[in-house]
């Protein structure tokens, strides 16, 4: 394929807008992960259009910022910390009209109680502020909670997809020479062909570098796909594959290599059936 | 952008703050002639975008391709509802009867704003394909039917039209 002709082909503008169709999408996203060059040219277009988008937006009517925020549970940002907006409202006192008479005592019990009531204003607005701020954070925590509860529960979801199916065979990748330690199962369901990956054990790369999987098919490497050793994925959807003999994991450069850099092969297991 | 995958509030408010006049134009192109309605759209599009913010891909393109394609997906559904085609019904009497009035100053000229800008510089028949195709949501097959050409020359003089835009947005 040439990749100049494919990047002249209006190809980049059709994917960045919306208008290419599935399969073309598919194959676009496919050639990205292979060619820097693609990637940079829809990054480029991608920035011609967000620039233009800018120039040309439009004041936004005021009140939906503040009902996506009502919508979304929480309140809009710009009305944290101003308070000041709306100050204490004190009844100025109408002291002038009928002055006090004689009595120093008499002034000094109105000055007494004009003071207890600015104070007692004072601590309201001071306690009203305090519970605004826990409720905001009680809000926080909240949302933080659904949150990771919705991210666990998509966990367990497609792990149990993935386990608990009968077509799935498990693969047991172990460590190579070059890593002995490295370590990581495969499921693959061969008849939705869907690929998850559980790292065990793999270190900690250099931020240029990441993984890839490979399937290997009738001995030669088909990319599956790259992944980082982080913890915070506990199971990694791979790209499909119908068939496999056996997968292997190798070290790339970020973003993957087009074939497998063999000396750096981690670890590998083959897919023979276990059911 | 972890933070927003974290669904810091701050952040999001920011998002808002930089990009809803950006998508609000689009919303407007697609969306020309009932501005509470646009409103309802963009209300509808931030709200999707922090729901989902976590299925966004980096890989697939930049933060902004994504709330753009969000919006117009949005916008073009919004076209196509029951609710839409009824409300147009609606407010045809009111438009007619202050034709020149009050409403003609506050609704600006939507032809002349954004990305339709840059299409008046197009040959009408590539441009009158964008519109449908873009600003209208129709699929390249539809649009072969309704205008009774190959399906094939729908998609070159697409590409070739896209690829012009390219040039006038540099």
């Amino acid at each position: 394929m040439n990749l100049k002709d494919y990047i002249e082909s209006g190809i980049i503008e059709s994917y960045v807008m919306g208008l290419a169709t599935e399969s073309e999408r598919a194959e676009f996203e496919r050639l990205c992960a292979q060619y820097p060059e693609l990637v940079a040219a829809r990054r480029k277009f991608e920035e011609s259009i967000e620039a233009s988008a800018k120039e040309q937006a439009l004041p936004t009517p005021p009140e939906v910022k503040v009902k996506i925020f009502e919508a979304i549970g929480k309140n809009a940002p710009s009305s944290l910390g101003s308070t000041s907006s709306n100050p204490p409202n004190i009844p100025s006192m109408q002291n002038s009209k009928n002055p006090v008479r004689g009595s120093g005592m008499l002034r000094f019990v109105a000055a007494a109680a004009i003071i207890l009531l600015i104070g007692m204003v004072w601590l309201y607005f001071q306690a009203k502020q305090r519970n605004q701020d826990l409720v905001r954070e009680n809000d926080g925590l909240k949302t933080q909670r659904d949150t990771a509860q919705n991210i666990l529960n998509r966990i367990v979801q497609e792990q149990k997809q993935a386990i608990g199916d009968p077509n799935t065979t498990v693969v047991n990748m172990v460590g190579t020479k070059a890593a002995p330690r490295s370590s990581a199962n495969v499921y693959w369901d061969s008849a939705s062909s869907s690929v998850y990956l559980v790292v065990k054990n793999m270190p900690q790369l250099p931020n240029d570098q990441q993984y890839q999987l490979w399937a290997l098919i009738d001995g030669k490497p088909n990319d599956l796909g790259v992944f980082d050793a982080t913890n915070d994925k506990l199971i990694l959807k791979m790209k499909d594959t119908k068939k496999a003999q056996a997968f292997a994991i190798t070290i790339e450069k970020r973003g993957g290599s087009s074939s497998p850099t063999l000396e750096k092969m981690q670890s590998m297991g083959k897919a023979t059936q276990t059911q | 952008m972890l933070a927003l995958k974290e669904r810091n509030n701050q952040a999001f408010g920011f998002l808002y703050d930089n990009y809803a006049g950006a998508l609000y134009s689009i919303i407007k192109q697609i969306i020309t002639d009932n501005n509470e309605l646009a409103g309802d759209v963009l209300q509808e599009v931030f709200i999707n975008i922090w729901r989902k913010i976590e299925t966004y891909d980096q890989t697939k393109g930049r933060l902004f391709t994504w709330m753009l394609n969000i919006a117009r997906n949005a916008s073009i559904d919004m076209l196509r509802s029951k609710g839409y085609q009824n409300s147009q019904k609606n407010q045809e009497l009111p438009d007619n009867v202050y034709k020149g009035g009050v409403s003609q100053t506050t609704q600006q000229n939507v032809d002349n704003i954004g990305l339709k800008k840059v299409l008046e510089k197009l040959k009408p028949e590539h441009r009158v394909l964008v519109e449908l195709a873009y600003f209208k949501g129709f699929t390249h097959e539809e649009i072969a039917d309704m205008m009774s050409i190959p399906l094939g020359t729908v998609k070159t003089r697409i590409r070739n039209a896209l690829l012009q835009l390219r040039e006038y947005l540099k």
